[in-house]
């Protein structure tokens, strides 16, 4: 309850601030699109040359990168830690977040949070539904119950991976740019994962799960019953990873170094 | 002059040494990348022997050496000039004895040997390992190559310089220079080569600076150029050369003039 | 109650040693050289609830990093360690509803949003009630006279301004102990009196604990009786400031203008015996230099009035300023 509030409070201030730099604003919306747009560029011309991918019609595998962009957008609107190193680690606002009386990655999370990025809910939404209306999918009433339970998970496994990620900065203070490995990893994720080597494949699943935060659960709601355990295992591996992450962060919390030494 | 130069490439060289963070999570993401491209158009592949004039095993090729020439063309120099324009200390820069782009070239450069020597080569040693890649000998083939990926260097420094001076007119032009990255990536052939586009696409990109970034120097050493099909693709390259130096100059001039009426 | 208690404190960073030359640095890619520092060498520390305490020495002597213990910050290598009751980094989210901090080089504040949402953010952030809330503010905002800063966001504000919020910002929850780094830091002497005038009202009206880091010795004078300094990560004095004054200020200066030249042999035969020392400063100016803190300007007076005309004379106590800058220069051999 508590947090709720705070997480409230910190919303209202992250509105007022916003709201002076209304231009970035509209400059995210617009790479944001752009950026989805490009990627599905890609999509159309590798099928001009083929009609499917290892059994994967078009239509499906834009349905998976559109459902693959709704757990991203959540994860990127609330675990903005991209400049963590810069911010809090070089620049030490991490002293001051120690100071006060809240957990410091709940306090980290609240200051950076981007809540714009949920625009990319509504891009992902929209290619999946184009995507979806051409395939003639059988919807049940507990799918659309799935598809959340199934997008919060992926948001957790984002969420704990990019926390451990993150963690590694507590223990050096200069500067480091490890964070961009979780975007190019999460590519992985958005086709599908049989066209992988085996080894690769048991990484994504195991190790790294993003197989987890796009094509598990996007197989399963395009009725391919291959995947439908690792699609039901979702949230559990998201609860799992998530635990790693703050295990991780807690760990490198006691070894910070403090700024400016 | 030279010197100075010489100079500037050896302290960016030590810089990215520094960083050995850096370092290593760049690897990773090479490899992923290269990873990820490879199985996915080996799979569009499937049974069919070759594609647009590229066999598989060409195909392969292709994406490794787009990659690894990637990681000596690819620098920051748009995002660190506009830092330095939002931060003020680009009007230090301008009392120095030096053309500031020029230097900024060169420390691109010195970051690009870095990658080339202890990332590309090792990499691509690596690579043909794990991957059945289709790589020349001992040729003429690698001279080639190198002349053809400087000239993409030059042309994609061109075009970073451009995208960071311009932070002087458009205050906060992040979006803008994530927008140019991705732009490049996919119209330079590093995810495409451009023959897979169709028709109507390749005709308009031919007219576009950013095939000559990648495109041309992987189709180098991936087909073995030679003859005339080399000269011309060294001509194309070398023509959007010197045109985006123009580009590039006139909006510097405007820049500085904007930067001594406002006082930094 | 104790407010600070420490026990063999220590805190030790590995230090990444970068090889010279390029081949130093393809060394270091691969295999990198630590050294440790002992930045804080077991130091013990008692604070008694109320005590104003000034936390002195040099740069890199140990100070921050001490603080950074103090507050929760870093976890410490080796020791005991309670403030409040608690171990800081371990209870942290429970301890710092506590204490307060304040850092005059770095802000406490958001910087992009106004003074009073700042204020309230950290009213939600540590839960304080409505009441106390609006009563402890409005006396604040009064006392440290910051009411027409409330709507400005914190980036405008001058130095002197933002310190001004930044002390209402780390007594919102009204802690038990206050850490001041640098509070006065580049601020004009209004305002820095201002601040003292204040922290000195919190204490004796809420009992409040002080630890202050600080160069200027002018808020030490003005505020602490206390005083802890520091050298190479180790304690080397910690006592009263009156104390410190006493044994290190060894003796006074006292500048005479003579009547007409004399004879430094002269002087000094006249004055044989006595812990003192002449310096000629001019053709009719001489300084004395006395060495001992009990010897009277009267006695060494007496020895000289009758054969030496004295035209002026002044008197020169060494300031505490002085005084710690020698102790820096010199090293405690004293204490």
């Amino acid at each position: 309850m508590f947090h709720l509030r705070l997480l409230v409070e910190y919303f209202k201030q992250y509105m007022k601030t916003r709201m002076s730099y209304r231009g970035d604003f509209l400059v995210q919306f617009i790479s944001n699109f752009f950026h989805q747009g490009l990627n599905l560029v890609f999509i159309l011309v590798v099928f001009q040359h083929t009609p499917s991918l290892k059994g994967w019609s078009q239509a499906e595998v834009i349905f998976i990168y559109g459902y693959f962009l709704i757990p991203w957008a959540i994860f990127s609107s609330f675990l903005n830690l991209w400049s963590f190193n810069d911010r809090y680690i070089i620049k030490g606002e991490l002293d001051r977040v120690l100071t006060r009386p809240v957990h410091s990655l709940v306090q980290v999370i609240m200051e950076t949070m981007a809540p714009e990025s949920l625009i990319g809910v509504l891009t992902g939404g929209i290619v999946m539904g184009v995507a979806g209306w051409h395939l003639d999918l059988d919807w049940t009433w507990y799918d659309p119950l799935l598809f959340v339970v199934f997008t919060l998970g992926g948001v957790l496994i984002y969420a704990g991976i990019f926390i451990a990620l993150t963690s590694i900065s507590l223990y050096t203070d200069s500067k480091s740019d490890i964070q961009p490995i979780m975007f190019n990893i999460s590519n992985y994720g958005r086709y599908p994962t049989n066209i992988y080597h085996k080894i690769i494949q048991f990484t994504l699943t195991w190790i790294l799960p993003f197989a987890f935060v796009g094509f598990y659960p996007a197989s399963y709601l395009l009725d391919h019953g291959e995947w439908k355990i690792y699609a039901l295992l979702t949230p559990v591996v998201g609860a799992a990873y998530l635990a790693f992450g703050i295990f991780c962060w807690n760990r490198g919390i006691k070894h910070y170094r403090g700024a400016g030494n | 002059m030279l010197k100075m130069y010489l100079e500037v490439i050896r302290i960016r060289f030590l810089m990215m040494l520094a960083y050995r963070v850096n370092y290593y999570s760049g690897i990773v993401i090479y490899s992923i990348n290269i990873g990820v491209y490879y199985f996915l158009w080996m799979s569009i592949y499937g049974d069919k022997p070759s594609l647009q004039g590229l066999t598989a095993v060409q195909m392969a090729t292709y994406i490794a050496v787009s990659w690894m020439a990637r990681a000596f063309y690819f620098n920051n120099l748009d995002r660190e000039i506009a830092q330095e324009i939002r931060d003020g200390t680009v009007a230090i820069q301008l009392i120095r004895p030096y053309h500031y782009l020029i230097v900024k070239a060169f420390q691109g450069l010195g970051e690009g040997v870095f990658r080339l020597l202890l990332f590309s080569v090792p990499g691509m040693l690596v690579v043909s390992l794990v991957f059945p890649l289709d790589l020349p000998g001992l040729s003429w083939d690698w001279l080639k190559f190198a002349c053809s990926l400087f000239l993409g260097f030059i042309i994609n420094v061109e075009v970073n310089l451009l995208t960071g001076v311009l932070a002087f007119f458009i205050l906060n032009n992040e979006g803008m220079i994530w927008a140019k990255r991705m732009i490049v990536d996919l119209l330079s052939g590093l995810t495409i080569p451009i023959s897979f586009f169709p028709g109507w696409a390749q005709a308009v990109l031919s007219y576009l600076p950013f095939q000559a970034i990648s495109y041309l120097p992987s189709m180098v050493l991936v087909k073995g150029l030679s003859g005339d099909a080399f000269w011309h693709a060294l001509s194309v390259q070398a023509a959007w050369c010197v045109l985006l130096a123009i580009p590039v100059q006139l909006i510097w001039l405007r820049a500085r003039k904007t930067l001594i009426v406002q006082g930094g | 109650m104790r407010s600070i208690e420490a026990r063999g404190l220590t805190k030790e960073f590995k230090v990444y040693q970068s090889r010279p030359g390029l081949k130093g640095a393809f060394r270091d890619l691969l295999n990198r050289q630590y050294r440790t520092i002992r930045a804080v060498d077991a130091i013990d520390l008692t604070i008694e609830q109320g005590e104003m305490v000034a936390y002195i020495g040099e740069n890199g002597a140990g100070k921050s990093t001490t603080i950074k213990m103090l507050t929760g910050i870093l976890q410490p290598t080796a020791g005991e360690l309670k403030v409040n009751g608690f171990d800081p980094h371990r209870e942290r989210e429970k301890f710092v509803k506590t204490i307060g901090v304040v850092f005059g080089q770095r802000s406490q504040l958001w910087w992009d949003i106004a003074v009073q949402e700042s204020f309230r953010l950290l009213k939600q952030v540590y839960q304080v009630p409505d009441a106390d809330y609006k009563q402890r503010l409005d006396r604040m905002i009064e006392v440290l006279d910051i009411g027409g800063l409330l709507d400005q966001p914190v980036r405008k504000l001058s130095l002197g301004q933002r310190m001004r919020c930044e002390l209402v910002a780390a007594l919102i929850h009204q802690p038990k102990l206050l850490f001041l780094d640098e509070p006065t830091i580049g601020l004009d002497v209004l305002v820095k009196e201002n601040i003292r005038r204040f922290l000195r009202e919190i204490n004796r009206e809420f009992g409040t604990t002080v630890l202050l880091t600080t160069h200027d010795i002018s808020d030490i004078e003005a505020l602490c009786s206390r005083v802890v300094m520091l050298d190479q990560g180790k304690v080397i004095y910690d006592g009263g400031l009156q104390e410190l004054r006493r044994n290190w200020a060894k003796g006074k200066k006292v500048h005479f203008e003579l009547a007409r030249e004399v004879d430094m042999s002269e002087l000094e035969a006249r004055t044989a015996g006595m812990p003192l020392r002449w310096e000629r400063k001019g053709e009719r100016q001489v300084v004395l230099h006395l060495e001992q803190p009990d010897l009277a300007v009267s006695d060494v007076l007496a020895q000289i009035v009758q054969h030496v005309h004295i035209v002026e004379m002044q008197i020169e106590e060494v300031s505490t300023e002085e005084i710690v800058r020698k102790i820096y220069q010199e090293g405690m051999t004293l204490a």
